[in-house]
């Protein structure tokens, strides 16, 4: 009996631990989300888009999840309040919002998120959002540019040597000037 | 007598003027000496300033297992698609000192340990845009040696990729212009900070851009 148990109980476990391995590829659920995300909010007849970079990274989330229909119907209807709120400010940009309306539109956002047990946190003037995981894995994040600082690190570094060469050189002017002003002070003194 | 009271008077006034002047002369030295380093030394500066805090941890996750599978297509249902921060795969472009562990994602851990896929983009044999980052004294130092027609191999635990290089930038980094994360066709951008041995922080980017040639296509992506 508890063989049968064990094996049974080995059947779960390894059937739980193998769902991200099988949810690889984008679910019509999921397809929906990223269909809402790519619709537009007319703000006063400019069309304000989710930048594409957010879209592709909730895109290779999805790549990892299983989104179940109604977590994807919740999601989207979240979506949709969120532009119609963002289109019923009577702003033409998101830069215009007040923070108030920024926060309004950060809570939409959070609780898109939560659906999928994320969390949404808003930079300091709310106007970027960074999604992550429960254990703080970053799922989505446009808090930064798309292009890096890829220069060198002070981990890394080797310094250059025209850098040291100009130190060198400082250190040599003003150590030849310390030089002729304790020489002229000198004779100055010596003539006293 | 007069003549000596004289001579007292400016040996006590050139006391107080050689400072005065060595002090001028240096401040226009220096000036002069260190004006066309500044764009150098600050980005230094703001190194050791940063009130950020640095992530100088190096753990991070392989899912990457070397393949010799070279079909055409591989089924979305057999990639093992990456989280951030982990490695899954390599990046070599041969006779160009090109050589470094794949991760998706480009912040501190990928960049430290190899390049990075950006995760707005895709990864290989997705059919979109694979933007990849590498620091310039590090694992990109070698695409400053790199010619069109030179071909960038990646290979990953779904399959091995070729990529064409067709031409190099240089662009500003905050020129949009330099990709486009929309493209439906598969493309791959490398880039690093440019000029590649400047100390610090630069406003420049080397970009190489190149085409695939081949690689196994990712389908049944959109079920």
């Amino acid at each position: 009996m508890k063989k049968v148990f064990c094996v049974l109980a080995s059947f779960v476990l390894i059937a739980f631990s193998c769902v991200e391995a099988f949810a690889a590829g984008i679910n019509s659920g999921e397809q929906s989300v990223l269909k809402q995300m790519n619709t537009p909010a007319n703000m006063q007849g400019n069309l304000v888009y989710v930048p594409a970079s957010y879209v592709n990274q909730a895109e290779a989330h999805f790549n990892t999840i299983d989104m179940t229909k109604k977590q994807a119907d919740e999601i989207n209807s979240l979506i949709s309040q969120g532009r119609s709120f963002l289109e019923s400010t009577g702003k033409k940009s998101v830069s215009e919002l007040t923070g108030a309306e920024k926060k309004k539109l950060l809570q939409y956002a959070s609780a898109a998120a939560g659906v999928l047990n994320l969390t949404a946190v808003g930079g300091s003037d709310t106007s970027r959002v960074k999604i992550i995981g429960k254990d703080g894995e970053v799922i989505i994040d446009d808090s930064g540019s798309v292009i890096k600082t890829t220069g060198r690190t002070t981990t890394s570094a080797s310094f250059d040597f025209d850098i040291i060469v100009t130190v060198a050189g400082i250190i040599a002017i003003i150590s030849m000037g310390a030089i002729t002003i304790i020489k002229t002070r000198n004779l100055v003194l010596n003539d006293e | 007598m007069m003549n000596n009271k004289k001579s007292k008077k400016i040996k006590h006034v050139s006391l107080i003027v050689v400072p005065l002047l060595f002090c001028f002369i240096m401040c226009v030295g220096i000036a002069g000496v260190l004006a066309p380093q500044l764009p150098k030394l600050i980005p230094i500066v703001n190194m050791f300033m940063s009130d950020k805090q640095v992530d100088y941890s190096t753990g991070y996750e392989n899912i990457f297992v070397p393949t010799t599978s070279s079909g055409d297509t591989v089924n979305a249902e057999d990639v093992e698609f990456p989280r951030i921060d982990k490695q899954f795969g390599e990046l070599s472009i041969k006779g160009r000192k090109v050589s470094a562990k794949l991760f998706f994602g480009d912040g501190a851990v990928p960049l430290r340990n190899g390049v990075g896929v950006y995760a707005g983009s895709f990864i290989p044999g997705y059919g979109k845009t694979v933007l990849i980052a590498g620091h310039n004294n590090t694992y990109f130092n070698g695409l400053k040696n790199v010619k069109k027609n030179d071909i960038v191999e990646i290979n990953t635990s779904y399959g091995n990729y070729q990529y064409e290089i067709t031409t190099t930038k240089i662009l500003s980094a905050d020129d949009s212009s330099a990709y486009d994360l929309t493209k439906k066709e598969e493309n791959l951008v490398m880039y690093t900070c440019y000029p590649f041995d400047e100390l610090g922080l630069t406003e420049k980017r080397f970009f190489v851009y190149a085409k695939k040639i081949s690689g196994p296509e990712i389908v049944g992506l959109y079920e």
